[in-house]
């Protein structure tokens, strides 16, 4: 554990954009729209900026992305397949504990399986995260209810937490310890824990007032939802609302289903491109043949909450698919956000 | 920061986006949070306009026909030829000679060639290629108030407390419009549909009626009349800011409850309470398309008499809003892209708005009207057509049989085939420019990328083929382009680049959100109604009636979408499952058919008859029938069959009879 001066924070930004492509919270001058994107000077990096509208999924997974390329030779019929890896080293920072959380998820989809995806692990092998801890709550968060928040518990090479007029910075790693005493960092002592406990329990307090948007009691509905034993009206009550634009997966900071095209590019050769897809368009579940299991559009809705609140999905990511960031909520053209889908289901167990 | 704002470029409802633009690459986009229109919401299109815009598919060098192939061409030889062959054919009235212009262009490229077509050629046959039903609704609404333009605006719908869609499916065309609507109903204003078919935004209604095809006008007089008998109407409104209310009332007195629920095939009590809600309501305003599949005259009309009645047009949360298919839709139309319009719909009979032109061009404008492509009837001979959006070459008839054919676009599509000049121009994010949404927003969108290989804006290629025409045209930027339009349209006054850099925009005129009643120059007039309420019969030989409508993805047989991968897949979806395209019938006149879906059928009118796959869905009522309009067959044969029908927009309906193959 280590402490920075509030001034000097942004130094530890500095010392990582000398190795690392530096991404973090920016906001957009013109519309004020705070973004995770790559920052070519440390000082757009705000670290009090609102959750940023874009989860920093996009760094590890673009939104659409060039995998391979291929050459078909026709006199000799060879291919020559030519990855299409990026491994620059990059580093996350001032990452919110709920979108630490949702690149964890992604970590075990990706690589925690029987296939590792060697595009991912590019995007992902040379990482340095930097998470902060929120000692305030947003007005869409409810990570307490998913256990993502509001600090952040493993994943990070660095934590920081805002202390008044210094951030305590704890190391995750070795990598994270390294360069903390590279750049002689004082030392914290308990106290400095203890300022830290007290910050996260008054950041919980703090969802009452601040936090209104959304409450999202799921552990009540996980069992519902594993099981099936919902009212089909509900569904269809959230499947009449569902204009399938997608958004809540692009959105979701632990989403990961993708689609390939190979667009020619000359008469012998194509690309092979990845894209972000949507379990909410009908072509997602249609399967050669013309057989789709999900047509009717709830069938589809009920899918997407089934992959975020089911325990057997959770076996898969090590807990509940959803992090509580807010953000399907918020993109959403009906009024099904999963915070608002938990709330449906709960009320038919209620009755 | 890589994420550049713009404006979403498919439908008319203008959302704001971000694109993720990396060197010469759009590698991804984002919702604007705070847009004022999309609130930080997207629909599948414009969560896809990346995969557009990173295409392949792009024209990327200029070409000429040679021996009867395209060979490779600079452009300064490519406007030569254009030039060359469009002298053939200039006269003081270049009755030969076309301009084919897209309601996808930008309000400059489109103000550009209205003008390189008017004061250059001497032609005023210039026209968009489709959707004359946005062309009814601002006939109608401009007729009666001045305001060519949505009467209310999407900003307020929050703020009407009734809300009623009229034939239109608008969470599939317009869904963030559809979205707006629905959250409006939730925080607790009443929302109505009345439509043929069980929508989405049927179902999400608090009360839908389902209505015979063609019959909305009957059931719109129905309203007006129950307004009348009931003493519902705004009399105070009316007096005060009204003319010409007494002549239209005397024409519902004929309206007998019997007729209409005939025709209507409604329960006429539904149809009271709906007028009731209505007028009761402290604000109301009515959605309508305008696309394609808009509606006729006659019917535009008495929805704005209905709610001129009940006094729900020119306050807060009210007002008559045709709701546009297509992005510069509304704008193309502010642009003059039309035989018999200047900008800002000044008609080219009029005298001192000619005399403007004429003054701020140095020219003196060919005043005859000209006549759009479809009405031509033979007698084009050159043809100049920017950014053609459709696979299906309509028309293809009349075009393959002229001497020269140009076209100008960004992307490859089927209309090159037909072209003895292609000229690429730089697509919407490459290039400055501002687009008019459904609700009258100019929007600017600014450049973000370079275009590839020294391809022009369209601005930058029109003047050129200008000079090379012998005119003098001087723009240093789409901002000088505008700075023109602004002094030449009145209703445009205020607009300027440095005004539009804030997200949203502005709205014509002068940022009003809806028609101003007080300050008008004169009186709301009541809209004249031209015909009858006579509707479509089905009879023992044709016993179904076909609705012709459009399908989620395929939009305006939209190419643009086909050269996507995800909106492309959603395409083939439909289309591997209905390979002929299909017609939607109930389980009802399956079951007598004997038909299960996607079993071959032949649909027989009086005119001609076409094979399509059957769609079993309960969204379609028993003796009617549903064709998306997009699949090749249809539109090229079938249509072209009915084309005089297809002229009456969502009346077009077709009594059919279908037959299992
Ligand atoms: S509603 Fe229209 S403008 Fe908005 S994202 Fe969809 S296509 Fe684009």
């Amino acid at each position: 554990m280590y402490l920075i001066k509030k001034s000097q924070v942004m130094d530890i930004a500095k010392e990582l954009q000398k190795e690392y492509e530096l991404y973090g919270p920016v906001i957009d001058k013109e519309t004020k729209q705070t973004m995770f994107v790559k920052a070519d000077d440390a000082a757009e990096i705000d670290l009090n900026a609102p959750i940023p509208a874009i989860p920093p999924k996009h760094v590890l997974f673009p939104n659409y992305e060039r995998i391979m390329s291929y050459k078909y030779d026709r006199q000799n019929k060879k291919v020559d397949i030519k990855p299409d890896f990026d491994e620059k080293p990059k580093a996350l920072f001032g990452l919110r504990s709920c979108d630490l959380t949702g690149v964890l998820c992604m970590d075990r989809f990706f690589l925690g399986q029987e296939f590792a995806d060697e595009v991912y692990k590019n995007h992902r092998k040379n990482m340095f995260i930097v998470s902060n801890t929120c000692i305030a709550p947003f007005k869409q968060c409810f990570c307490v209810c998913t256990d993502s928040g509001p600090a952040a518990q493993e994943g990070y090479d660095l934590n920081l937490t805002d202390l008044g007029d210094q951030y305590l910075v704890e190391a995750g790693s070795d990598k994270g310890k390294k360069l903390a005493e590279k750049m002689g960092l004082a030392k914290a002592d308990d106290s400095h824990k203890k300022a830290k406990e007290n910050a996260v329990d008054k950041s919980i307090s703090l969802f009452d007032s601040i936090a209104t948007d959304n409450k999202a009691w799921i552990s009540r509905v996980m069992n519902r939802v594993t099981t099936g034993l919902i009212d089909e009206k509900v569904w269809e009550y959230i499947g009449n609302q569902c204009i399938e634009c997608g958004a809540c997966s692009f959105v979701c900071p632990s989403c990961t289903c993708f689609n390939i095209t190979d667009p020619i590019t000359a008469p012998d050769e194509a690309d092979r491109m990845r894209t972000w897809d949507s379990c909410s368009y009908e072509g997602y579940s249609r399967m050669a043949g013309g057989h789709n299991p999900r047509k009717p559009v709830e069938d589809r809705r009920s899918k997407r909450f089934f992959c975020k609140l089911s325990y057997s999905q959770a076996k898969k990511y090590l807990r509940p698919g959803c992090v509580g960031c807010g953000r399907c909520q918020w993109v959403c053209p009906g009024d099904i956000g999963l915070p608002n889908v938990v709330t449906y289901i709960r009320r038919e167990i209620q009755k | 920061m890589n994420y550049k704002s713009g404006i979403c470029t498919f439908c008319g409802t203008g959302c704001g986006h971000l694109l993720d633009v990396r060197g010469d690459k759009v590698c991804g986009v984002f919702p604007m949070q705070n847009h004022p229109v999309s609130k930080g919401r997207l629909c599948v299109r414009g969560w896809n306009v990346h995969e557009l815009l990173s295409t392949a598919d792009k024209i990327t060098t200029p070409l000429i026909r040679k021996n009867g192939k395209l060979v490779e061409a600079s452009y300064d030889e490519a406007v030569a030829c254009l030039v060359d062959n469009l002298a053939k054919y200039k006269k003081d009235n270049s009755e030969e000679i076309g301009f084919l212009a897209s309601s996808r262009s930008s309000n400059e490229d489109n103000f550009l060639l209205m003008k390189l077509a008017r004061s250059v050629f001497n032609s005023n046959n210039i026209s968009l290629d489709s959707d004359p039903g946005h062309r009814n609704s601002l006939d109608v609404l401009n007729r009666a108030t001045g305001m060519p333009g949505m009467l209310g605006s999407l900003e307020e719908i929050s703020k009407a407390d009734f809300l009623l869609v009229v034939g239109i499916d608008i969470t599939k065309q317009n869904p963030i419009i559809g979205s707006e609507l629905h959250f409006a109903a939730m925080k607790g204003a009443r929302l109505m549909t009345i439509d043929t078919r069980n929508t989405q935004i049927a179902k999400l209604s608090n009360g839908f009626l389902q209505i015979r095809p063609g019959s909305y006008k009957v059931a719109m007089a129905y309203m007006a009349k129950v307004l009348v008998d009931e003493n519902l109407c705004d009399v105070d409104f009316l007096k005060r800011y009204t003319e010409g209310f007494e002549q239209f009332s005397k024409t519902l007195a004929a309206l007998n409850d019997d007729e209409v629920a005939g025709k209507t095939g409604l329960d006429v009590e539904q149809l009271k309470n709906a007028a009731r809600d209505l007028a009761l309501s402290k604000s109301a305003m009515v959605f309508f398309s305008s696309g394609i599949s808009g509606f006729d005259s006659d019917t535009i009309g008495y929805i704005f008499n209905l709610y001129l009645m009940a006094g729900k047009i020119g306050r807060e949360g009210c007002g008559v809003n045709p709701v546009t298919g297509i992005n510069n839709l509304q704008g193309s139309y502010d642009m003059g892209i039309a035989p018999d319009l200047l900008t800002g719909f000044q008609s080219l009979s009029d005298k001192s708005a000619i005399d403007r032109f004429n003054k701020e061009w140095g020219v003196k404008l060919n005043t005859h009207p000209g006549k759009s492509i479809c009405e031509s009837s033979g007698k084009l001979k050159a043809l100049v057509v920017v950014d053609h959006d459709e696979t299906i070459v309509r028309n293809v008839n009349e075009i393959s049989k002229m001497d020269f054919v140009a076209y100008i676009g960004s992307y490859k599509n089927d209309f090159v085939n037909y072209a003895h000049v292609v000229l690429p121009v730089a697509t919407y994010a490459e290039t400055d420019g501002t687009f008019t949404n459904t609700e009258r927003r100019v929007q600017l969108a600014k450049k973000k990328l370079e275009p590839a290989k020294n391809v022009l804006p369209a601005w930058q290629l029109i003047a050129k083929i200008a000079e090379k025409a012998g005119a003098k045209w001087n723009y240093a930027s789409p901002a000088d382009v505008m700075a023109e339009i602004v002094k030449l349209t009145p209703n445009y006054a205020g607009i300027a680049y440095d005004k539009l850099q804030a997200m949203g925009g502005m709205k014509w005129p002068n940022g009003a959100a809806r028609l101003n009643i007080e300050s008008a120059p004169r009186k709301v007039s009541f809209a004249e109604i031209a015909g009858g309420l006579s509707v479509p019969l089905a009879s023992e030989e044709y016993p179904l009636l076909l609705m012709i409508g459009e399908a989620q993805h395929y939009w305006h047989q939209n190419n643009l979408m086909k050269k996507t991968s995800i909106p492309l897949r959603e395409y083939n979806a439909t289309l591997l499952l209905y390979p002929k395209g299909y017609v939607a019938i109930s389980p009802q006149d399956a079951k007598d058919l004997n038909v299960r879906d996607r079993f071959t059928v032949k649909i027989v009118s009086p005119y001609g008859s076409m094979e399509a796959m059957v769609q079993v869905t309960d969204k379609v009522k028993p003796k009617t029938a549903y064709v998306a309009y997009f699949v090749d067959d249809m539109v090229t044969k079938f249509f072209l069959e009915h084309k005089d029908v297809l002229k009456r927009g969502e009346d077009a309906t077709i009594p059919v009879r279908i037959v299992k193959v």
